[in-house]
């Protein structure tokens, strides 16, 4: 019954799209009932989309999807959680995405009503393809042609809080750039780029991105603390997918503050804005396709591959077609000496986009290679610290400068300050690099870190005069992003360049010393839970003499999919993160790998404070 | 100039996608490398009969023939998924020769294995240690293999076999 | 004047960190375990991962090590077998060759077609 509701609720909203999408020539549909069509459109697939959550609640396992993915012992948040936790139901909730973001662009725009429908039209039009895909090839609302009594998907590593949060997260983000997207083609279509329009796209471009950047630090953090390799970044396909728009998004926010300088670049600023969404059904689309090997597994299927490769060839295709044929023909007049922010900002847009590419190359290079060649190879991290890393580098140079560079001229105010004060800290630097191990990559990161943070900090309190109110943060809120990045740097440096690896093999009572730490095997404790067994070490983490922190690597046993996960045990803490695996035990004597990750929490603070300064940027003054 | 900067997006687009349209049409598969060994010689290996000790068996004893691979083990699950197959391969291509290797099993489990489900083979070699599917690149159970009869490995499978690959990329072979 | 104490600074630095110490095996074997594909996992390298297959390659690279062999004879001994794709860092060959220049001689241009731009700037 609730599949039936669903079904015919998805069905009845692509209807509706369809509906605005027919032409003014044909059907004069007045802007009041056209902006209600629209919404009653959204209200209907989230219908569905709450449909089916109301089937995974109840464990309806007449429905198809749910039978497949869900068990009546799950826990009730994890019920919740899995209804987009497979392709099927995440693809409805990224359509109902798609239409929540018009919903809320139709109330919340200033925009005249023409160009109001405009947008909404190809908003609408990108809801009905992926609508139909839905439909005809991932249909969540199949009912089961046989009575079941119980579910198949009891998948452990899935029912995770992180992991739970991160598609929707990562969505938001993806989808924003639709909306973006739109905005864009409406204004070639329409030939409007005023001021109200840079500052409505830069709007919807920070907020998509904000999430964005919430969805891969979630990813992250859960690969940190799940998958027991002390890594959270590993250049695997998927996490260069979600990288690519994330770069390309923010060389978007950026282009899109050249109107601050009363400069703007049209082409470039509707260029990415294509870019941008291009990128995230590219990256919907190697994923879902199955066509990459990495840690994201969805069931691959070919028909449903070449459907999504339709889909990203029809919507980029139109999109750079439209830019093609209706390009803005303004010349304009920019102030590019060397060096003020204008040149600055483009050089780091030219930048990002090297990047962009060249990791998009590295992905699907492979994928080239086997169809030529018929051989296999792997582009794998390696390649990508080679190559993006470096032409990343002098980006962050830039971002040092920049917040002290001016619009206009390429003098620099207080030039003598910032000289000295960038001296004394890269003194600095220098010496504790050299006094402790040293090392290039460390140094140099270390370096473009501080110095980012010292610019921007500089700066904040050179030229705006403090006031408790919300006007100040807005003010600064530029500069305080970059003082996130600056920190994330560090911590990025750090925890990979020093991070430290110690193998023990231990068994109960013994204890081993590292970095004047002492850590006690105490004791293995077993516990049965809901739904798994879970055997955990238990370590506990002295510091002279005094107890610090109990640590508990363990592994969980789930019985009905029989499958065996490592939870890592972690100690975090400001300076540094204690990461402890279990691994198999041999004669009473438990293999132990701990890793010691340094500065790990300035990666996880760095990217709160982008976060933060994105919700700043978007509040009204 | 300004033309062909903003064509270049769409040009790089229809690109990419015939490059992933022919990967999807050419059904590759991205758990099934294609072989690094592919139209190379035969590894060289030197094993004995898993009923017989004295009896050995080598590259030079394959000359002249047809042959198909077949790593497995009593462990391995797939391997009895697709164990069936082999029986129907060798009504179908009476002159190929099938070998099968025992590979990191132990032997008394590996002769049970074949009396229960039958032995498909025209000689079953032992490679407890796994030196020979290593020369092979084998990294993981069942993996099948063809050879011509010029002794140069003409195919490879890694995962189970089944009816569809027979027909379609095996039949073609011969 | 400062420049070139700087640049003193930076020279010392950057020769210190040049000097190889000798790497002992198991560290050899680390670095080089980093960059190979484990086979029957999902993007995960020898070194990180617990599988049997890479319990056995480790075991095998260390064998080549202490005969002697360095990492490069190491790399083509799996190749042979496994193909490139069992490493992560491609060849730098002809077939490779796209993939490693591409973003070098991207940058070569951008420099190139910034400094005509801002020349064109200045001569206005």
């Amino acid at each position: 019954m609730t599949s039936l509701i669903g079904f015919s609720a998805l069905s009845l909203s692509a209807l509706l799209s369809f509906v605005i999408l027919i032409p003014n020539s044909i059907l004069k549909i007045k802007v009041k009932y056209f902006l209600i069509i629209c919404r009653c459109s959204t209200l209907l697939v989230c219908a569905s989309f709450i449909s089916l959550i109301y089937a995974y609640i109840t464990s309806d396992f007449s429905n198809y999807n749910v039978f497949q993915n869900s068990h009546s012992d799950k826990p009730l948040i994890y019920k919740i959680t899995g209804a987009w936790g497979n392709h099927e139901g995440s693809i409805l909730l990224w359509i109902c995405m798609i239409s929540i973001y018009g919903f809320f662009y139709s109330f919340l725009s200033k925009a005249l009503e023409n160009f109001k429908r405009t947008v909404l039209k190809i908003q609408s039009g990108i809801f009905i393809i992926f609508a139909l895909f839905v439909i005809f090839t991932s249909n969540p609302f199949l009912v089961n042609s046989v009575y079941v009594e119980e579910g198949l998907g009891l998948n452990p590593i899935l029912q995770d809080p992180s992991l739970a949060i991160h598609p929707p997260m990562l969505y938001l983000g993806y989808v924003g750039f639709s909306l973006v997207f739109s905005l864009a083609i409406a204004s070639l279509l329409k030939d409007n780029f005023d001021q109200a329009w840079i500052l409505e796209t830069r709007k919807w471009s920070i907020i998509s991105w904000g999430f964005l950047t919430a969805g891969i630090a979630l990813g992250s953090y859960w690969a940190y603390y799940e998958l027991g390799w002390g890594g959270w970044w590993f250049w695997d396909p998927v996490e260069n997918i979600s990288l690519m728009p994330w770069i390309a998004g923010l060389a978007l926010v950026h282009s899109l503050l050249l109107v601050r300088g009363e400069q703007v670049i049209e082409k470039w600023i509707v260029f990415l804005a294509i870019l941008c969404f291009s990128l995230s059904i590219l990256g919907t689309f190697l994923v879902r396709s199955g066509i990459l090997t990495s840690v994201h597994s969805f069931a691959a299927d070919a028909s449903r591959g070449l459907f999504i490769l339709l889909i990203f060839f029809i919507t980029t295709g139109f999109g750079f077609l439209v830019f093609l044929i209706k390009s803005p023909t303004k010349k304009n007049d920019l102030q590019l000496l060397l060096i003020n922010k204008t040149s600055a900002l483009i050089i780091n847009n030219i930048l990002m986009m090297i990047a962009v590419l060249t990791i998009l190359l590295g992905t699907i290079y492979p994928i080239i290679i086997e169809v030529l060649t018929n051989t296999r190879i792997s582009v794998g991290g390696p390649y990508f610290n080679s190559t993006v890393l470096p032409i990343l580098l002098p980006g962050f140079l830039l971002m040092s400068i920049a917040p002290i560079l001016s619009w206009q001229t390429n003098r620099i105010r207080k030039f003598r300050i910032y000289v000295i004060f960038f001296l004394i800290l890269s003194l600095l630097i220098s010496l504790q690099s050299y006094l402790t191990s040293f090392n290039t990559w460390g140094f140099i990161g270390l370096l473009l870190g501080t110095w980012i943070i010292l610019g921007s900090l500089i700066s904040i309190i050179l030229r705006f005069k403090f006031s408790p109110s919300l006007n100040y943060i807005k003010t600064i809120n530029s500069f305080v992003a970059h003082i996130g990045v600056g920190i994330m740097i560090i911590g990025i440096t750090y925890s990979s360049i020093f991070q430290k690896e110690y193998i023990y093999n231990m068994k109960i009572g013994e204890e081993v010393n590292f970095e004047n730490q002492k850590l006690k095997f105490n004791d293995i404790k077993i516990f049965e839970e809901k739904n798994f067994q879970s055997l955990k070490a238990v370590f506990s983490l002295e510091k002279k003499g005094r107890f610090i922190n109990y640590i508990e690597p363990g592994k969980n046993y789930y019985p009905v999919s029989k499958m065996i996960t490592t939870e890592a045990g972690i100690h975090h803490d400001w300076l540094r993160d204690i990461y402890i695996v279990l691994g198999s035990e041999n004669n009473n004597l438990w293999f132990i790998k701990v890793y010691i990750n340094p500065l790990v929490s300035f990666i996880w603070v760095g990217v709160l404070i982008m976060i933060f300064s994105t919700i700043i940027a978007v509040l009204k003054k | 100039m300004k033309k062909i900067t903003l064509l270049a997006p769409l040009l790089i687009l229809t690109i990419i996608c015939l490059f992933f349209l022919f990967f999807i049409l050419f059904n590759k598969n991205p758990n099934d490398p294609p072989s690094a060994l592919l139209n190379k010689d035969l590894p060289k290996f030197l094993s004995a009969n898993l009923y017989d000790d004295s009896e050995t068996l080598a590259p030079e004893d394959l000359k002249g023939k047809y042959t198909l691979i077949n790593f497995f083990a009593s462990w391995c699950t797939p391997c009895r998924a697709e164990h069936h197959l082999f029986f129907k391969i060798s009504e179908k291509f009476p002159e190929l020769f099938i070998l099968g290797f025992s590979h990191k099993d132990n032997l008394n489990d590996s002769k049970k294995y074949l009396e229960e489900e039958g032995n498909p083979y025209s000689f079953v070699g032992i490679d407890k240690d796994g030196k020979i599917a290593f020369e092979f690149g084998v990294f993981g159970l069942p993996e099948t293999f063809i050879i011509n009869n010029k002794g140069k490995i003409i195919f490879k499978h890694t995962g189970p076999l089944t009816k569809k690959v027979i027909d379609n990329d095996i039949t073609n072979l011969f | 004047m400062i420049l070139q104490i700087c640049f003193k600074i930076f020279l010392i630095i950057f020769l210190s960190s040049s000097i190889n110490a000798n790497e002992s095996i198991d560290n050899k074997v680390k670095n080089l375990t980093l960059e190979l594909r484990c086979m029957t996992c999902q993007n995960q390298s020898v070194h990180d991962s617990d599988s049997d297959y890479s319990r056995d390659i480790k075991i095998l690279v260390k064998k080549k090590f202490e005969e002697g062999l360095n990492e490069k004879q190491i790399k083509i001994f799996l190749t042979e077998r496994y193909g490139e794709y069992i490493l992560f860092k491609p060849y730098f060959n002809s077939k490779n060759l796209f993939l490693w220049l591409f973003p070098f001689v991207l940058m070569i241009i951008s420099v190139m077609v910034l400094l005509k731009s801002s020349k064109k700037t200045k001569t206005k």
